[in-house]
C-alpha cells in the first residue's frame, strides 16, 4: 500500500491533461501530501484556480473547488475568506494569472495580510495558449511574441510579495518534491498571506523554442538559475543577479485580516468592545 | 482501489499504473540505483512505456513515486514490506553504474537490446 492519492482526487477525471513531464502534476501530487500532512478534512478545504495549465489543478482535487476568471483567484479567494474564516483556502495560479493580468490583486492580497496559502506556480511562460513572453519569461529567451529573444526584464516575485507585506514568502522549484511538500506545510501552517513562488518546467513550449527539449534539460536549467538562500546571501552583490534564491525568504507575525474585521463586525453589533481612534496603532 | 492502484498488485516494492504514464521518463532520470527504464510501446503517444527491470535493487527512496506528474507510479512503505518479511536494498556501485548507464542510454532499459 502507497500513499493513497485516491481519497483526495477525482480519479474519473485521470489521467491529467497536462503534458508529459509536467511539473503542474508534482506540485498536485506535492499539495496532497502537505495538505495530508496537516490533517485538514477536505470538506473544510477550498482552493481556488485561475485560467492557464494551472487553472487546471482545481479540477483535480476532491475539496471545495472554484475555478474562476483571469487573474481574480485573489478576489474570489478573499470572499471565500471573509464570509467563512475557518475553511481553508489554498489559491493557485500561474504567473501570468498572478503576475500579468491579477497582479494588482496579488499585491493588495499581500497587503491585507489575509490568511490565504498563495501557489503560485512559474513556469516562465504562458503555456496553455503556445508560449508568449509573460512577466516571469528571462531576458533573452525566445518566445512565439519575441521571436528575436525577450528583451522585457525579468520578474522576481518574491521581492514583489515581500514589499506588498506578505507575512510568509517562500521558493521552491519542483525538482526536489521532498522540500517542496516541507515549504509547502510551513506555508500552510502560517497564520497570514502565504506567498509561495514554485517554480516548474514547461518543456513543451518554453523549451522547445530554448534548447531544453525534454522535462530533464528544463529542469537541470531551473537547477542551474536557483539556489538555496544560506547560500545566496554570502555571494558577492553583482553574482546574486544571477541566482534566484530558494527557501524561505521572509516569516514574519503578523496581524491576520479576517481576525480584525471580525472585531469590526463585533463592535458594530454591539457584543464586542468599542473600537476607539486609539486602538489603532499607527504603523507606517 | 479505484483506477489507481495504490494497493500493492503483490509483493513488489514498486509497481506502475500504465494507464496514467506518458512516458516523461522523469521517474527513471531520479532513480538512484537503476531500478527503472523506458521500454519501446506502440500503443503509446511518445512510443515508450515505463518499465521495472531490477526491482530488488530498489532503496526504496521514494524519488521516483514523488517526482511522477501523472501518479503511475508508487513505492511500497518500508513498514509494509518489513511486515512481510522483505526489505529495500541498499546502494551499491553496480546499480549505481547501472543507473549511469541507463542515462546514457536516453533512459531506455538496457533489456532492450
Amino acid at each position: 500500500m502507497a500513499f493513497n492519492y485516491d481519497q483526495y482526487l477525482r480519479i474519473e477525471k485521470m489521467p491529467t491533461l497536462w503534458c508529459w513531464g509536467c511539473g503542474d502534476g508534482v506540485i498536485l501530487k506535492s499539495t496532497i501530501r502537505a495538505i495530508h500532512k496537516m490533517g485538514w478534512d477536505m470538506n473544510d478545504v477550498c482552493i481556488i484556480s485561475g485560467i492557464g495549465c494551472s487553472g487546471r489543478f482545481s479540477s483535480y482535487i476532491d475539496c471545495n473547488t472554484i475555478h474562476t476568471t483571469h487573474g481574480r483567484t485573489i478576489a474570489y479567494a478573499t470572499g471565500v475568506k471573509l464570509s467563512n474564516p475557518k475553511i481553508n483556502v489554498i489559491v493557485v495560479a500561474g504567473d501570468g494569472d498572478s503576475l500579468a493580468i491579477g497582479g494588482n490583486h496579488t499585491i493588495h492580497g499581500c497587503r491585507r495580510n489575509i490568511n490565504l496559502n498563495f501557489i503560485l506556480i512559474n513556469n516562465f511562460i504562458y503555456g496553455l495558449t503556445n508560449s508568449q513572453t509573460s512577466p516571469t519569461t528571462p531576458q533573452g529567451m525566445w518566445t512565439v511574441t519575441q521571436k528575436h529573444g525577450n528583451i522585457d526584464p525579468t520578474f522576481n516575485a518574491c521581492n514583489l510579495a515581500i514589499g506588498a507585506g506578505a507575512s510568509f514568502v517562500a521558493r521552491e522549484s519542483m525538482i526536489d518534491p521532498k522540500k517542496l511538500e516541507k515549504i509547502l506545510v510551513k506555508g500552510f501552517e502560517h497564520k497570514g498571506f502565504s506567498f509561495m513562488d514554485i517554480m516548474s518546467n514547461c518543456h513543451i513550449n518554453l523549451g522547445r523554442k530554448n534548447k531544453m527539449l525534454s522535462a530533464m534539460e528544463n529542469l537541470s536549467w531551473i537547477d542551474s538559475i536557483t539556489m538555496p538562500v544560506k547560500k545566496y546571501n554570502e555571494l558577492p552583490e553583482e553574482e546574486k543577479l544571477n541566482y534566484f534564491p530558494t527557501g524561505v525568504l521572509r516569516q514574519v507575525e503578523q496581524e491576520e485580516y479576517t481576525e480584525m474585521y471580525a472585531k469590526i463586525i463585533a463592535s458594530h453589533r454591539d457584543n464586542g468592545p468599542k473600537i476607539t481612534q486609539d486602538d489603532f496603532a499607527k504603523k507606517i | 482501489m479505484g483506477t489507481f492502484k495504490t494497493e500493492n498488485p503483490g509483493n513488489a516494492p514498486v509497481w506502475v499504473n500504465t494507464d496514467n504514464c506518458k512516458a516523461c521518463d522523469l521517474c527513471v532520470s531520479v532513480c538512484p540505483s537503476g531500478v527503472l527504464g523506458m521500454k519501446y510501446e506502440k500503443t503509446s503517444t511518445l512510443g515508450a512505456m515505463i518499465s521495472i527491470d531490477h526491482p530488488e535493487a530498489c532503496i526504496g527512496c521514494h524519488e521516483c513515486e514523488l517526482s511522477c506528474p501523472d501518479f503511475a507510479i508508487y513505492v511500497a512503505e518500508s513498514k509494509d514490506l518489513k511486515a512481510i518479511g522483505m526489505s529495500f536494498a541498499k546502494l551499491t556501485d553496480d546499480s549505481k553504474e547501472r543507473q549511469a548507464k541507463v542515462i546514457a542510454n536516453n533512459y531506455m532499459s538496457l533489456d532492450n537490446k
